[in-house]
């Protein structure tokens, strides 16, 4: 009840009028961000951050919320037009929404990916509401061992399910770690690895580490590989018929499980729910020869899965300070850089904020299915923005965001060079995720860590004495060891699931 | 590939094996319990030792024989543009300082999608302008973010 009461003084915030207009501009900002091939939602956030510089902390966050949110329902109109996933999660829609538009349905299935996602979202939601104050409430009762266990657990869990080799992904999240250690150390004081450079004492700033990582580094690989196919598909309705909807009732609620559940563990990627949720309703299906081939229950599932995710995502970041993805890493900074620190401390330091926020989501959702099941046709022109224009519109943004949090060159050399690492560490298949989950917790784990040790008197023994410290470093260890002697049956079961 | 996988990893050795000697010219412990080196020498220590690791692993995979086709750095028609968009990166990032925003980001604007292909002469005008002084405009009167100025005024 104290929930529901919090929700409701939230949602008196959020339909104000200025921050609808946040709302509204970053759904429609997130979708153009999606609908462009190569620029996933951590890109399109990160990107974005210096157009919420001059908004107040609330603010900024919803407009980025909602570029979030945005991206990921965008990303979902490239896949089915032309075979093109505008970011990872949309991958699996490809499959049956674009069989869909080559029959000619391409409405119905961009109208069953937003109905979808608003279902997913909505109700995420709701359980978000549900869960992470009763979360937080538990976390409170956390001190700096246990915060340093879940955080060890959170980026062990992201390294174990993100990457394909473990053993990069483990040295990349060493790698972040140590990157975050720059600059003074939070404790004493003194400064570490700056060699006398003055704009290092701050640290490596995460907005141009990230623009550099994602933005620029993208747009590198798109340079390289550049290709124009655009496929007219014909969108005759941007509406589903009656039976189309009938039939997608259960792949939708499955899809809001699925996402829901997968969101709430660190790591899992947007991907994974979409695939388990495509995977899960072609096996309940009577008729699974359908998939791949045009069946909506396909993209219905997927979508609303993904949806789900990205909002159940929000639940460790909100109640735990934990983010569990890339683009939840970037929102992460944009509210450190707006002076909010998440975790459990949130919903009693700042509860008009972050009930605001919340209720935002709710808003969000509502304002994606009104403006995307209508303005479908005018995304796909997006399209045919040609690259150059498309690429030096994106550096602009780069160049300000890199600039303009500190107003100085160096931000923006460190983006350029970590937009060029970020390239080759991508062609060579290292895992970027886990190193900027650690760039950012970084300062964190060693501030618990440190503590820890100072009330201990320098004795690890400390981890031995808290069953919840304990517990949350035990998880990693199972983790990885079962990825590293996994099943070898496993692989070809997930290969041939989706084909 | 394979090659350039080992010669990342090599570098990441590197760059751990540096953060222990720096780490070990701070101190590790003090009277009040882990110093400032304490956290970074032994994330650097567990780094390099996943870095040799890593290295050992990859120097045992068997050849793949894609790999002889996959190159690392670009090449061709990509590689041109990709080398324009690395070169007016750093060209504008050096500008910047001197000439302002505006005239530095005209200038990348302009250039940057004539390297991409564009040829209208007047759709890369309208392009550059809008994409440098309306940009400008936009965020330092609309969004408050100060954007650099040359010293003289513009």
């Amino acid at each position: 009840m104290e929930s529901l009461g919090h929700l409701l003084s939230g949602f008196a915030a959020a339909l104000s009028w200025y921050y609808l207009l946040y709302a509204l501009a970053g759904c429609i900002l997130g979708t153009l961000i999606g609908v462009l091939p190569g620029l996933g939602p951590a890109a399109g956030t990160a990107i974005l951050i210096p157009l919420t510089f001059s908004l107040d902390p609330t603010g900024a966050i919803i407009m980025l919320s909602a570029i979030y949110y945005g991206a990921m329902y965008g990303g979902t109109i490239t896949s089915v037009l032309i075979n093109v996933p505008g970011e990872a999660a949309s991958v699996i829609t490809c499959i049956d929404g674009h069989q869909m538009a080559r029959q000619g349905r391409a409405g119905s299935a961009l109208g069953i990916a937003a109905i979808g996602s608003f279902v997913g979202g909505t109700l995420a939601t709701v359980a978000l509401v549900v869960v992470a104050m009763p979360l937080a409430s538990l976390a409170l009762k956390f001190g700096p061992a246990e915060f340093f266990a879940l955080m060890v657990a959170g980026l062990c869990l992201v390294v174990g399910l993100a990457g394909k080799n473990i053993m990069a992904a483990l040295l990349m999240t060493v790698i972040g770690l140590l990157l975050a250690l720059i600059g003074l150390d939070p404790v004493r004081g003194a400064p570490r690895f700056t060699f006398g450079v003055e704009e290092l004492f701050d640290g490596i700033g995460f907005v141009p580490v990230v623009m550099g990582l994602f933005g620029v580094a993208e747009l590198l690989l798109a340079a390289e590989t550049r290709q124009t196919h655009m496929i007219e598909a014909e969108l005759k309705s941007w509406m589903p018929t009656r039976q189309e909807c009938k039939d997608c009732v259960g792949a939708i609620l499955r899809g809001t499980g699925v996402g829901f559940v997968l969101g709430l563990i660190p790591g899992v990627g947007a991907i994974v729910p979409t695939f388990m949720a495509y995977v899960l309703e072609k096996r309940v299906s009577k008729t699974p020869e359908r998939f791949g081939k045009g069946a909506i229950e396909g993209v219905a599932s997927a979508e609303t899965a993904n949806n789900a995710y990205a909002n159940a995502a929000m639940v460790p970041l909100l109640a735990l300070g934990i983010p569990s993805s890339p683009t939840i890493a970037v929102l992460m900074g944009a509210f450190i850089i707006n002076g909010i620190t998440p975790g459990p401390f949130l919903f009693t330091e700042q509860p008009t904020l972050v009930w605001t926020v919340i209720a935002s989501f709710f808003v969000g959702n509502v304002l994606l299915l009104i403006l995307n099941l209508p303005l479908v046709g005018l995304w796909a022109k997006l399209l045919k923005i040609p690259f150059s224009y498309m690429c030096a519109g994106v550096l602009i943004f780069c160049i300000i965001g890199a600039y303009g949090l500190k107003q100085t060159m160096f931000d923006v050399w460190v983006m350029l060079g970590f937009g060029i690492i970020g390239y080759l560490l991508r062609k060579l298949d290292f895992p970027i995720a886990p190193a900027i989950l650690a760039l950012i917790l970084g300062p964190m784990m060693e501030k618990s860590l440190r503590t820890t040790l100072e009330i201990s008197g320098g004795s690890f023994a400390i981890f031995l004495d808290r069953p919840v410290a304990l517990v949350l470093l035990t998880i990693p260890l199972i983790v990885i060891g079962f990825l590293v002697f996994k099943p070898r049956s496993l692989a070809p079961l997930r290969e041939s699931d989706v084909e | 590939m394979r090659q350039g996988r080992l010669i990342a990893t090599g570098a990441m050795l590197v760059f751990c094996v540096f953060a222990v000697w720096q780490s070990l010219l701070l101190s590790l412990t003090d009277r009040l319990g882990p110093g400032p080196g304490f956290f970074p020498f032994w994330l650097a220590v567990i780094g390099a030792v996943l870095a040799v690791a890593l290295l050992i692993t990859t120097f045992r995979e068997a050849a793949d024989p894609s790999d002889a086709e996959t190159r690392i750095l670009p090449h061709g028609e990509g590689g041109k543009r990709w080398l324009a968009i690395v070169v007016l990166l750093a060209a504008v990032t050096v500008a910047m300082e001197f000439v302002g925003f505006r005239i530095a980001m005209f200038a990348f604007n302009a250039i940057l999608v004539i390297a991409l292909g564009e040829r209208r002469w007047w759709v890369i005008a309208v392009f550059a302008v809008l994409g440098s002084v309306g940009v400008y405009y936009v965020f330092t009167t609309w969004l408050d973010v100060l954007l650099p100025v040359a010293p003289f005024g513009f």
